[in-house]
């Protein structure tokens, strides 16, 4: 018997879709299958297509659930694989990004060997589970008529292609882009950032500035798409395919070392004997709880995200510099440990609600929620050089702890502070231990204060108040 | 002919012209590189098979 959705949450997110929508009932995320894809859902398990990707893990694997809830139109509802941590493709790094193309690409050449194609080529339907890419939209996959050519190209080039070949050229920000375009950056934009020696490359011609031109031609015009177009062809298809996947595998991602916080433990005086006290520290410090979820904020090179990731805490590692990011995310793709998300977020501009009604995709803040919350040599650049005051420091801060904090404070005679501070005359002058504790004594409860060797630097371990 | 109501994203006024000429033009590139092949192995007889080129934009 059919139930009503009154009771449950459809997800905003998914409702562009007329094939189903996704809802939320008792903590878990649920797909409905309406009739209109009843054909397609039959051909992707008759075909094989399912258990090839499920099998290779490019697709989110799921379970049907007999008796749900759902709407008239329902054909099957399902449960899929829950993904423990959503994020969004202007929080990845351009590696994340290039990755999911390249997995959007397997998944179309794959699907239309067996009779299907993927309809829409949004980085928004890619996840990272286990450190890899996978694709979690089930019903983006329709049958395939090979006379037609590929309906999700143009999505395809502006959600992933454009800003990889911005990455390659440009060096950088491409996270900040995408959140400027969600839906893709346009060709003729992309056409007018690309540097001009990037014109002579047969890729850039076709896909970049010939589509634009075109574009530009059909603008305002009555033509129905594809009304004169003679047939495709899965050869013809093949080809483009293929020459996407080759330009995106030798699109460069990151950048030189020498720039930014990449190699900030590398370069710094304070390195080796500081940074083997700290991590003795907070392993001691880390020893007797018991989280299953940690955010590390300013994570750097993720050495310490690693670490909890490796005790199998489920953790997500934010650094607002992509390098930093594409860096660990490169590293744990080859050495996975656990479950680590990495992901590009400046914390006095975390990612706010997006889309229809600022509910289709919801913030950094209100995803990012953890037991475990550490920030390590993090407060005094908020501080000093955002200009965040410490009280705000601790507001954020409880707002993202489940239950426990660990963090570092960095006093301003720190030769690392004083280098902040050094040309400005304007910082909250109370910046000292007694007001930093004071601040956090609003929502936290000091468990344990560590001074880290000889550096002046300190270790807090901190409980959440329950009635702060 | 598409029927327009079954899409429900855009894909793009001119899209479908893009690719028939990146097609075309991959087509062409595909058929020209092989008849090279053909008359490179028809006067000098190749010492190893020919390894795929690395640059994607030549495709």
């Amino acid at each position: 018997m059919t139930r009503t959705m009154d009771s449950h949450l459809e997800m905003p997110s998914a409702y562009r879709d007329p094939s189903g929508f996704v809802f939320r009932m008792n903590g878990q995320y649920y797909r409905q299958v309406n009739q209109s894809y009843a054909a397609d859902y039959e051909h992707l398990f008759s075909s094989g297509l399912y258990q090839e990707l499920t099998r290779k893990k490019w697709l989110i694997p799921h379970e049907e659930i007999t008796d749900a809830p759902g709407t008239k139109d329902r054909y099957k509802t399902i449960l899929p694989e829950q993904i423990p941590v959503i994020s969004y493709p202007y929080e990845w790094s351009p590696q994340q990004l290039q990755d999911a193309g390249l997995l959007t690409l397997s998944i179309t050449r794959a699907a239309i060997e067996k009779g299907m194609i993927l309809k829409d080529a949004t980085p928004f339907n890619i996840q990272f589970l286990h450190g890899k890419p996978i694709f979690i939209d089930t019903l983006s996959l329709e049958l395939y008529d090979p006379a037609k050519p590929w309906i999700a190209y143009r999505q395809f080039c502006e959600s992933f292609l454009f800003p990889l070949y911005l990455q390659h050229y440009q060096k950088g920000d491409v996270d900040k882009l995408a959140m400027a375009y969600p839906e893709g950056i346009p060709a003729a934009l992309t056409a007018r950032l690309l540097p001009s020696k990037s014109r002579w490359k047969a890729g850039v011609w076709m896909h970049v500035l010939l589509q634009s031109k075109i574009q530009k031609d059909y603008q305002g015009s009555n033509k129905p798409p594809g009304s004169r177009s003679p047939a495709f062809s899965k050869t013809r298809l093949s080809r483009i395919l293929e020459h996407l996947e080759n330009i995106l595998k030798t699109l460069t991602t990151g950048i030189p070392q020498s720039k930014g916080w990449s190699n900030y433990y590398d370069e710094t005086i304070l390195s080796a004997a500081y940074l083997d006290k700290k991590e003795k520290l907070f392993c001691d410090m880390l020893e007797s709880l018991t989280p299953a979820s940690a955010l590390d904020l300013g994570a750097n090179n993720g050495h310490f995200s690693r670490l909890l990731a490796a005790k199998n805490i489920r953790t997500i590692a934010v650094d607002a510099d992509w390098r930093c990011i594409g860096d660990m995310y490169q590293q744990h793709r080859k050495n996975p440990v656990g479950h680590l998300l990495p992901l590009c977020i400046d914390l006095c501009y975390p990612t706010p609600d997006m889309g229809w009604l600022n509910k289709e995709r919801p913030g950094f803040i209100r995803r990012a929620h953890s037991e475990l919350v550490i920030a390590l040599a993090l407060v005094h650049h908020l501080a000093l050089q955002r200009n965040i005051p410490l009280s705000g420091i601790a507001d954020l801060l409880a707002a993202l702890t489940g239950q426990w904090l660990i963090i570092e404070f960095v006093p301003l005679s720190d030769i690392k502070a004083q280098t902040l501070v050094e040309n400005k005359n304007r910082y909250h002058p109370d910046y000292g231990i007694t007001h930093f504790e004071t601040c956090f004594s609003r929502y936290f409860n000091i468990e344990k204060k560590e001074l880290i060797g000889d550096s002046g630097r300190i270790l807090y371990r901190m409980k959440k108040l329950s009635n702060p | 002919m598409i029927n327009i109501c079954l899409l429900y994203i855009d894909p793009g006024s001119g899209s479908y012209l893009v690719q028939m000429i990146v097609a075309a033009v991959l087509g062409a590139s595909f058929f020209f590189k092989n008849l090279w092949l053909k008359i490179r192995s028809f006067f000098f007889k190749p010492k190893k098979e020919d390894q795929p080129e690395n640059d994607p934009d030549n495709g």
